[in-house]
């Protein structure tokens, strides 16, 4: 076929199409990720003392960096699934915030935390649970962000990929921080970050195989 | 791009027409010219699947050369796939400037690689050496050819990943 008679076929009966936008994007994410978090607070997981949420700086600590880590993933893989965009160093931010929210978390441990031997304050039956936990909570968010990610045109899939899992992981990690009984920062940076790494690996593995410009 | 995402079939055509011109000056610097009919309509394909994609507060140039370097990119990559042919004794010539302009692209880029690559390269799929004359050239089995040839085309889909898109 040459080059004339494709352009042709494209161009004749050509349909209107709805343009892609990071707003409405965005705002199916997060409306999936609130639907999800009332869903899960809805069984009645939620931890009591989460009301009281200001007077314990590692809640707010936890808190508000996953929810950070979550909204600034997001942002960069929406945003990534452009053409245009060169996600390398977006996914070097959400690194590096994820890393200064690890390095804060030794600031905030509550009293007597830290005098704990550290096979206790790790307590690897309930990590491997807490990570397993935050593994199934993000795959809704990363199944939207795949399915976003296959209608648009990321020109880097694997780096996509990669930031896509990131922020799946930390939403899931957040929606299970509301229910997370564990008070010790030691526990949650490694087996939050344990569950994070699994949905970011899964997600570099298995979503640039369903993608193809 | 605007009147086409807005379903303006006239448009579109128009400015398909355009942009294989320019996609088959661009492939045509750097693909051997049997690749450039097919690296064209891959592209016009995949601007035709992903035009909702583009956004039209910004240029269309950039939009356009970053799926054009996508596409050379996954035809670098089925080129390296493809099982190697005998050239013919006798090969026609027709115009040299896009050979000359592609020559000088794949100098540079093959100056990014080791020496055992470069020259593997430059024989087998340049020059069109069986494996095992160049073999016999550079003094290398022919596995380890078909390694260095199979690591440097690697290498180079890497490095051109990393290039910006600049026309």
């Amino acid at each position: 076929m040459s080059n004339e008679s494709l352009i042709a076929d494209l161009s004749s009966d050509l349909a209107p199409v709805q343009r892609r936008s990071m707003l409405r994007e965005g705002g199916l994410v997060f409306a999936l990720g609130a639907v999800e978090l009332a869903l899960f607070l809805a069984l009645g997981v939620m931890r009591p003392d989460m009301h009281h949420m200001g007077g314990s700086p590692f809640l707010m600590w936890r808190m508000g960096s996953l929810g950070l880590l979550a909204i600034a993933a997001c942002a960069l893989a929406i945003k990534s699934y452009s053409p245009t965009a060169q996600p390398r160093r977006g996914v070097m931010l959400a690194g590096a915030l994820a890393a200064l929210a690890i390095v804060s978390g030794a600031f905030v441990a509550p009293e007597g935390v830290a005098d704990r031997a550290l096979l206790d304050r790790i307590d690897p039956a309930s990590g491997i649970l807490c990570a397993t936990s935050i593994f199934l909570l993000s795959l809704p968010v990363m199944a939207l962000l795949g399915a976003l990610m296959r209608r648009a045109a990321p020109t880097q899939p694997r780096f996509s990929a990669l930031a896509s899992g990131i922020a799946a992981g930390a939403c899931g990690a957040f929606v299970f921080a509301f229910c997370c009984p564990f008070n010790d920062p030691l526990y949650v940076i490694v087996w939050y970050s344990i569950g994070c790494a699994a949905v970011a690996a899964a997600a570099r593995w298995r979503l640039p195989r369903r993608f193809r410009l | 791009m605007v009147a086409a995402q807005d379903g303006h079939g006239g448009a579109y055509r128009r400015l398909l027409a355009e942009m294989s011109e320019w996609l088959a000056r661009y492939f045509y610097r750097r693909l051997p010219p049997g690749e450039v009919d097919d690296a064209v309509q891959e592209t016009l394909l995949a601007i035709h699947r992903r035009r909702h994609t583009y956004d039209p507060q910004y240029p269309l140039g950039p939009w356009l050369a970053a799926i054009a370097k996508n596409k050379w990119v996954d035809q670098l990559r089925s080129l390296a796939r493809r099982p190697m042919d005998e050239l013919p004794d006798v090969i026609a010539v027709g115009d040299h400037e896009a050979a000359v302009i592609s020559s000088s692209v794949l100098a540079s880029l093959l100056d990014e690689l080791r020496p055992a690559q470069s020259q593997a390269i430059l024989l087998v799929k340049v020059q069109g050496y069986s494996i095992e004359e160049a073999s016999a050239r550079i003094g290398l089995s022919p596995s380890a050819v078909k390694m260095n040839i199979h690591r440097g085309l690697a290498r180079l889909t890497a490095i051109i990943e990393k290039t910006p898109d600049v026309e």
